[in-house]
């Protein structure tokens, strides 16, 4: 009887043959929808925050150094690569890669840091996103020291202040 | 009917000491009694109309109430009916009386609920800490709300050490753990052995507890807390998303769109086929046979492949938010996922005509680690171990969720309450949970995959949700609250029950059978070990002091 069994034992690992992969000479493709390291684009960015509020392991931070500009810092410590922060963004600036070796000795080798430059409402002084194509132009990608441009940039009186605004985004990155 | 029914079976016997009640479905009962009154309420819940226990909650409700909360809760199977006794206790005296005398299943709860909450559960006969770590001040209870998340107390001393109970007379001490080859996680038993045989333990574990319910109750939001919820367990992690969001559904009377439902469903039954593959693997590997371990895992890789082409991830699936599910199942991988279930069907069928035969596995399994119905029913086990028994349960058909009740299935039992019977609940259940995806693919509606909600979600409503993980029902208990986020959150997975009855399961055993007969409840420590923030270090320095060990390992760090 146990004899019989041994023999079909035998004949389930034969059937089964070679099956290891070899990894890493070789890589097996990922499925499309892989969730791997996710990747930050900063000219499409609105710096809505959205992402900063939805991550659930808090590891995007963002804050204004000044008037016109925000910074958004990807920590990537314990980020679990849940895919929440590209699921809200409203301006499909993140995408989850496919990068999923990730082993490093310097934890700030995964973080990932998004200047932004802010337009502000005159009115209220709030940073806000332009309702037309046009609007969305001038909130994108403008540099201070672009002449041509030049009558689109507010001159805000903030200043950068020695000490950052926050002060609990002195982050210890070893 | 029958919730109203039970009500007025309640109020017939106990009267004005009832408070209040809520029923606010068919299946739902919460029952609100006087503190003078919640031993004979359990008792005759547990005893007379032979309820099973689930769990006890402990909360702190005096921000909102000025009371503390006690739920104790007990699930009617056969009625397909959970119910909830709830008792307020004054703020300045924290006291009720322990149900462990009647319910011995109760007795970690109340332990736990005594050092977490600091309610303290009268009359329990072994009050000794549980969960927190053994250098912890006494008068700190981390999960009252006036602790802030992060707090570790000024007299916290993390060199005091566990204080073991006294072997019996005769016995030697034989410890097991907290690292041992076929312990996945940590966790310590203290053996008691006369010869060869066990003639008792005693249990140390808790010892990578991750504060994750005060995490949530503090820091998170409603649709933060589904990704936490399913890092509580590396293999049934979705069990845990789905019910966390099940009970904030069901406070909030939310009903997600049918399509989520199945979708659900499948992932649910995706995540048993490969949980069982697994243990059937790894129980092999147990008693020392090593090449079913690796057909077993070999079978169970496409379930892997499948699972990261719908969710994008081999196991974290991230499925669920409140209301919906975030992952469609497209007709690509409809078609895909049914060729994998048929190359799956028939492999394992193979497998399970071979295994079922084997000698050397019966003779190692055979009247091994036995749970008969009695013990089922004093410590309220669930899932496999309970229907190797012969009892009957099942959450998926007693209390349906998702889309179970629109599909059909079969409830495996097996008589024998061995190591044995278990191995062989498991193998067919595989085969259960094969038709289960089959007729969900078939009967699986068009629509949206999540509600648009649209109002806040209410304060202060209570939600139940028990899901039916691979190991047995893992229950979830939600208070909502204000800011976004849950004022009281409690999970108890299947093996904090599993679990408590390990010791009688070894009793009068071999100690070589120790580890198969641990092995047999699946055990999942970081599911059991789900809160507070410091881990536990003391026993392991009886020769290096914790400060010598961590010098040692960051002299060697490059």
């Amino acid at each position: 009887m146990s004899l019989l069994s041994k023999l079909e034992e035998t004949l389930v690992c034969l059937k089964a043959g070679k099956v290891t992969l070899p990894y890493p000479a070789q890589a097996q493709p990922l499925p499309e929808k892989f969730r791997g390291r996710p990747i930050f684009d900063a000219t499409k960015c609105i710096g809505c925050a959205g992402c900063a509020n939805n991550c659930p392991a808090r590891e995007i931070l963002v804050f204004d150094v000044c008037q016109e500009v925000r910074i958004l810092q990807y920590l990537g410590r314990r980020c679990t690569y849940c895919g929440r922060c590209a699921d809200v963004c409203p301006e499909k600036a993140i995408t989850m890669s496919q990068e999923f070796e990730n082993g490093t000795n310097a934890i700030g080798d995964l973080g990932q840091r998004l200047e932004l430059f802010m337009s502000t409402c005159q009115r209220c002084g709030r940073c806000f996103k332009g309702p037309s194509v046009l609007e969305d132009l001038k909130m994108k990608g403008y540099r201070s020291d672009d002449l041509q441009n030049e009558r689109w940039i507010f001159r805000s009186r903030a200043f950068l202040e020695e000490e950052k605004t926050v002060d609990d985004i002195q982050i210890e990155l070893d | 009917m029958i919730a109203r029914e039970m009500f007025e079976k309640f109020k017939q016997r106990f009267g004005p000491l009832i408070e209040r009640a809520d029923l606010p479905s068919d299946r739902r009962l919460f029952v609100f009694v006087d503190r003078s009154v919640v031993k004979y309420v359990c008792q005759h819940i547990f005893r007379e109309l032979d309820a099973r226990y689930v769990i006890t909650i402990g909360a702190d409700d005096r921000p909102f109430s000025g009371k503390f909360l006690v739920a104790h809760n007990f699930a009617f199977d056969k009625d397909h009916l959970l119910c909830s006794v709830l008792t307020q206790l004054p703020a300045d005296d924290p006291k009720i009386d322990s149900i462990t005398d009647m319910v011995p299943a109760a007795s970690w709860a109340e332990r736990e609920m005594r050092d977490l909450v600091g309610i303290e559960p009268v009359g329990h006969r072994y009050l000794k800490r549980l969960v927190l770590p053994d250098g912890w001040p006494e008068n700190n209870h981390p999960l009252r709300k006036d602790v802030p998340w992060n707090e570790v107390p000024v007299e916290f001393d993390p060199d005091r050490e566990f204080r073991f109970d006294e072997p019996p007379e005769g016995c030697t001490v034989v410890p097991f753990g907290p690292f041992h080859p076929t312990l996945d996680e940590p966790a310590h038993f203290r053996l008691y052995v006369e010869g060869e045989m066990v003639r008792g333990c005693e249990y140390r574990g808790f010892m990578v507890h991750r504060g994750i319910e005060k995490l949530a109750e503090s820091v998170m939001s409603y649709n933060d807390i589904p990704m936490l919820a399913e890092r509580i367990c590396g293999i049934c992690g979705c069990v845990h998303n789905v019910a966390y969001v099940q009970a904030v559904e069901e406070a909030a009377v939310l009903k997600p769109p049918p399509r989520a439902e199945y979708i659900r469903t499948i992932m649910l039954e995706l995540e048993r086929l490969h949980s069982h593959l697994l243990w059937v693997g790894l129980a092999c590997h147990i008693v020392g046979f090593d090449t079913l371990f690796m057909q077993s895992f070999r079978i169970r890789e496409p379930i892997m492949w499948i699972a990261e082409k719908i969710s994008g991830n081999r196991k974290t699936y991230a499925l669920c938010v409140i209301g919906g599910v975030r992952w469609n199942i497209t007709p690509e991988v409809k078609i895909e996922l049914r060729q994998t279930l048929d190359k799956l069907e028939t492999e394992w069928r193979a497998v399970v005509s071979a295994v079922s035969k084997d000698r050397n596995i019966q003779k190692r399994t055979w009247g091994v680690g036995v749970a008969d119905k009695d013990l089922v029913k004093e410590s309220g086990l669930i899932g496999p171990v309970a229907r190797a028994a012969g009892v009957d349960i099942d959450c998926r058909r007693d209390h349906p969720y998702a889309a179970y009740d629109r599909v059909e299935f079969d409830v495996i039992t097996e008589q024998g309450g061995d190591v044995w019977s278990r191995l062989l609940v498991r193998m067919k259940e595989v085969f259960e949970s094969i038709r289960i995806i089959r007729q969900c693919l078939d009967k699986m509606e068009v629509g949206p995959l999540q509600l648009e909600i649209k109002d806040e979600l209410p304060i202060g409503r209570m939600g139940l949700s028990s899901v039916e993980a691979p190991r047995g029902e893992s229950h979830h208990f939600v208070i909502t609250g204000e800011n976004n986020r849950p004022r009281r959150w409690r999970v108890r997975a299947p093996t904090y029950q599993n679990l408590q009855a390990v010791p009688r399961m070894i009793k009068d055993q071999q100690i070589a059978d120790m580890t198969i007969s641990l092995g047999s409840i699946d055990p999942c420590f970081s599911c059991t070990d789900r809160l507070e923030t410091i881990d536990l270090r003391s026993g392991v320095t009886k020769v290096w002091s914790q400060e010598e060990l961590l010098k040692l390992t960051r002299a060697k760090k490059v």
